[in-house]
């Protein structure tokens, strides 16, 4: 691995990254915080410099980004940005562990926080706390890719190292293309959700604070009772209809939208499973919410919202789900194993891996009774490649372990089993909430500052699916360090 | 008429052989060693490339009728036909063996539209949609359409038990809309009349409308005996034909489909177009595996292998193992006879088709010929009612023996004849005959 190239690249999206505090800046001027405005200008600074140091004279010559300097530039521009978006949190009083884990909840838009008082911090921070999370939504990768033209080096190695999962851009044949394509659909989405969220009666600083963290699948929420602290059902609804675009591919809605191909979408099986999902979920969440004594029209609202905030693992609550009912928790606890769409802003294992696996499974029962018969996994009418599955089911395997490590850490540093899974699968899964001590109402405050840090080393993992970290942690990755570039 | 036939492969020969009679025949081919064959039929051979002009002068293609290009490679058939359009050769007919060409895609026939091709000919296709036609018709051996599908045409084998087997036909009842067109005891073929009695092992022949077809099966087959709606077709090879069949019957809901293709790579090729049709890598003609998968329990065993001594026992093991329907694709036309009387319910030549559809155009005239049935021992043809010919009652119409008017096109409808019926100027007739009987026929409806 040339670090040369590493810390280039690195450098160059870092320095980039500077200008996003000016956003968080401004709110806290207009607001009068300038505690905060110190805490951005600083964190700006540092960005710009960091990078800057970063970067190296690598000349005019046409570099080959090898694999592993791929997952180290994602990987490393992930960890620096969280560092560096926590000096603003540390700035107003949080402690380290705390500030990066806030931090890296918003870069991941995960949505888990370990704020308990929100009252004491200023606007300008609940502003970049929602920000952050809309820049990690789409991917901060695919932003500087979109937005920076000299990012030519391996742009679309870097794109894919950040979204595994895609097997295919799909919109252009220029993956910088593709990148603006992307951010000009989620800018889009943002923006009408925004009116919309206006329109029925938010405040402007809620409804843009709210945008942000939904189309990013977040969950961030500068009210402390997220979404249920509104009491409003215009509101609610509004955000069912985006959260389920946010778990949904990207680029198939930008096909179905923009391009006039409706019918993408009825003939995507991925988006035809995620459509069934929701509809199952939400019609056993709300009858299990009739059961409890709930009104009919609340129960549906809150079935669909909760299903959706969960399966497109966004984290807003609009009712204190961690005290509804065993069965309701159940579905919950199951959602929170699947996760939204490829190329969309959700986390988790993904639909299409859910699929894959399910076939393949129903395919190896045929096989048993058919020993001759070939038996192609197929999604969307394509093969899947053996190793692709062989991909699909290492990845799960490896989510699974990473799962068990961070439930026994959390677990054995006295939180208890529920909270010990539901912690580690709201942070690996870029959910944000779970049950009892990390409830939708409650925050990870009070988890032990070891727990913390494999929790938001879980963030990271998750968000960039695993493998991407995990493979950079052989051996012979550190054994290649070299600082020359060729 | 003048024709030219380009490619002097087995298509080709069998084309002149069946011409070379009754017309003007050039065959061109850059195989010096296919001469002998052609010189054997008396008929003139061109030496040289058939997408050269120069070489297409020599037998004069300005003032051909007909180009036919049959080489094995679609690409020069296709320059061929351009060409010859070109030079002035009036039709031009194309063989292709893909789908490539069909222009699809592109919307519009690009064949034609850009190289002056005004058939096409893709004898696989053909052949599948025949197998496809007669896997529809369940009880059926043989299955033919026409009229945009109004009029068919169906052929059962009678087995011990079947209704019709009962009585004379004058005392059966047949349903209403269809007509008994023909039937086949041994190698003879009448047209039966009322007092004809049916007995099991006898093939018949009925034409009807559409819809009265669906009655026909239950008529046919021993009572107790239901025909299941889901069939399970086996397909063995996975050539061009197999995987043509193979996704026309993909697509239907009442077909489950089982192909056995010997390559491992074509046979993934299969797996990753074909939807719901069940891939089986293994040998057609190996009896384990049609034993494990229960090939016996199949209602159509179809072989299409590219081996007629494969394909025969592939069908001779289905056979054995009990499939109810056999239907087989033969490449050496001698060897049609042979199969349908070792056992094979319906024995199939592709080339065969393609040649006798070219042939029944060229000789047809003014009659349309729709269909040769039991190789060439009777036919179906389209005759139109002249304008000048008065109006009869059909059972005063003093046909020729061994014919019988099956259908009456008139304004769009189709009418299943009973002996009231009259024939008016301008009907369309579609008329069964036996070959001995069909020049008589034809000079009688021209010269009354």
């Amino acid at each position: 691995m040339r670090l040369a190239i590493v810390f280039h690249l690195t450098g160059t999206i870092l320095r980039f990254l500077g200008i996003a505090f000016v956003a968080p800046l401004l709110v806290a001027l207009y607001y009068k915080e300038t505690a905060d405005a110190v805490g951005f200008v600083a964190a700006g600074l540092l960005a710009v410099v960091a990078g800057q140091a970063l970067r190296r004279r690598i000349g005019k010559r046409e570099w080959v980004l090898r694999r592993v300097e791929a997952l180290a530039v994602v990987v490393g521009t992930y960890l620096l940005v969280a560092a560096i978006g926590a000096v603003p949190y540390a700035m107003a009083g949080l402690a380290a562990v705390d500030a990066v884990f806030e931090s890296m909840s918003g870069i991941t838009a995960t949505g888990a926080t370990i704020l308990t008082d929100f009252g004491s911090f200023g606007r300008g921070l609940m502003f970049w706390r929602s920000m952050s999370q809309w820049l990690g939504g789409m991917g901060v990768i695919t932003l500087f890719i979109a937005v920076l033209p000299r990012l030519a080096i391996g742009g679309r190695q870097l794109f894919f190292t950040e979204a595994p999962g895609l097997t295919d851009g799909g919109l252009a044949p220029q993956i910088r293309k593709t990148a603006a394509m992307l951010w000009r659909l989620y800018v889009g989405l943002t923006l009408a959700e925004f009116v919309a969220l206006m329109l029925a009666g938010l405040p402007a600083y809620d409804a843009i604070c709210h945008a942000m963290t939904t189309i990013a699948a977040g969950g961030f929420s500068p009210n402390p009772e997220s979404i249920m602290g509104y009491h409003s059902a215009a509101v609610e609804w509004i955000i069912c209809g985006f959260m389920f675009l946010a778990g949904a591919n990207f680029a198939l809605q930008y096909r179905a939208l923009l391009r006039g191909q409706p019918r993408a979408l009825v003939t995507d099986d991925e988006f035809r499973v995620y459509a069934g999902i929701v509809a199952v979920a939400t019609i056993a969440l709300t009858g299990f919410l009739l059961q409890t004594g709930t009104a009919t029209v609340t129960a549906v609202r809150t079935g669909l919202f909760q299903t959706l905030s969960i399966l497109t693992t966004t984290g807003y609550a609009s009712a204190d789900f961690s005290v509804w009912s065993e069965q309701s928790r159940l579905v919950l606890l199951v959602l929170m194993f699947i996760g939204g769409c490829a190329g969309s802003a959700a986390g988790g294992p993904k639909i299409w891996r859910q699929v894959l696996i399910a076939r393949y499974t129903l395919l190896e029962l045929k096989k048993t009774l058919h020993p001759r018969a070939l038996l192609p996994v197929k999604l969307g009418g394509k093969v899947v490649p053996e190793d692709v599955i062989r991909a699909v089911l290492v990845f799960l395997l490896f989510y699974l372990l990473v799962f068990a490590i961070c439930v026994c850490v959390v677990v054995a540093l006295g939180a208890d089993i529920l909270t010990g899974v539901t912690a580690t699968t709201g942070t690996l899964g870029n959910i944000g909430p779970g049950f009892n001590q990390v409830g939708p109402l409650a925050s990870y405050a009070a988890l032990h500052p070891i727990s913390k840090v494999v929790l938001t080393t879980a963030m990271l993992v998750g968000r960039l699916e695993v493998l991407t970290v995990l493979a950079l942690l052989r051996p012979e990755v550190w054994r290649s360090l070299t600082l020359r570039a060729d | 008429m003048r024709i030219i036939i380009i490619g002097g492969g087995e298509i080709g020969y069998a084309l002149a052989r069946a011409l070379a009679p009754n017309h003007y025949l050039h065959v061109i081919d850059h195989n010096p060693a296919a001469a002998d064959r052609f010189h054997a039929l008396d008929v003139s051979f061109v030496l040289g490339s058939g997408t050269s002009a120069s070489v297409l002068r020599v037998p004069h293609v300005e003032s051909s009728d007909l180009a036919i290009a049959c080489t094995g490679l679609d690409e020069v058939n296709i320059v061929a036909c351009s060409i010859a359009k070109t030079l002035g050769a009036t039709k031009t007919v194309c063989f292709v063996s893909g789908d490539d060409f069909l222009g699809s895609g592109g919307g519009g026939n690009s064949l034609r539209d850009h190289f002056g091709v005004d058939q096409t000919i893709w004898p696989e296709a053909q052949l599948a949609d025949d197998i496809q036609r007669i896997i529809a018709a369940p009880g059926a051996i043989d299955a033919e359409s026409f009229a945009e599908g109004q009029v068919q045409l169906l052929e059962y084998r009678l087995e011990v038990g079947s209704p019709l087997t009962a009585a004379p036909i004058s005392s059966l009842q047949l349903p209403r809309g269809i007509v008994m067109v023909a039937a086949k005891r041994g190698d003879t073929i009448t047209i039966p009349r009322g007092d004809t009695h049916l007995k099991a092992g006898d093939k018949v022949i009925v034409m009807g409308r559409g819809d009265a077809m669906s009655a026909m099966d239950a008529k046919v087959a021993p009572s107790g005996r239901s025909l299941r709606d889901a069939q399970q077709v086996t397909i063995i090879g996975g050539g061009d034909v197999g995987f043509r069949l193979a996704q026309l019957l993909d697509s239907r809901d009442d077909v489950s489909v089982r192909i056995i293709e010997r390559d491992p790579g074509r046979g993934e090729m299969l797996a990753a177009t074909l939807t719901s049709a069940l891939v089986l890598n293994g040998d057609g003609t190996d009896l384990e595996l049609l034993e494990m998968e229960e090939i016996g329990r199949s209602d159509v065993l179809v072989s299409v292998i590219d081996n007629d001594e494969r394909n025969l026992l592939a069908s001779l093991l289905g056979r054995q193992l009990g499939v109810g329907k056999i239907i087989t694709r033969v490449s050496t036309l001698a060897n049609l006879r042979l199969f349908e009387r070792v056992g094979i319910d319906v024995a199939l030549s592709a080339k065969g088709a393609a040649v006798e559809s070219i042939v029944r155009e060229v000789e047809g005239g003014k009659a349309k010929v729709l269909a040769v049935l039991e190789e060439g021992e009777a036919e179906v043809f389209e005759l139109t009612v002249p304008d000048d010919y008065p109006t009869t009652t059909l059972r005063d119409l003093a046909t020729p023996p061994e014919s019988i008017v099956g259908t009456i096109l008139r304004h769009g409808d189709a009418i299943v004849p009973h002996g009231n019926d009259r024939i008016e100027p301008g009907d369309r007739l579609l008329v069964f005959c036996t070959d001995a009987s069909s020049d008589l026929v034809r000079k009688f409806f021209a010269s009354s």
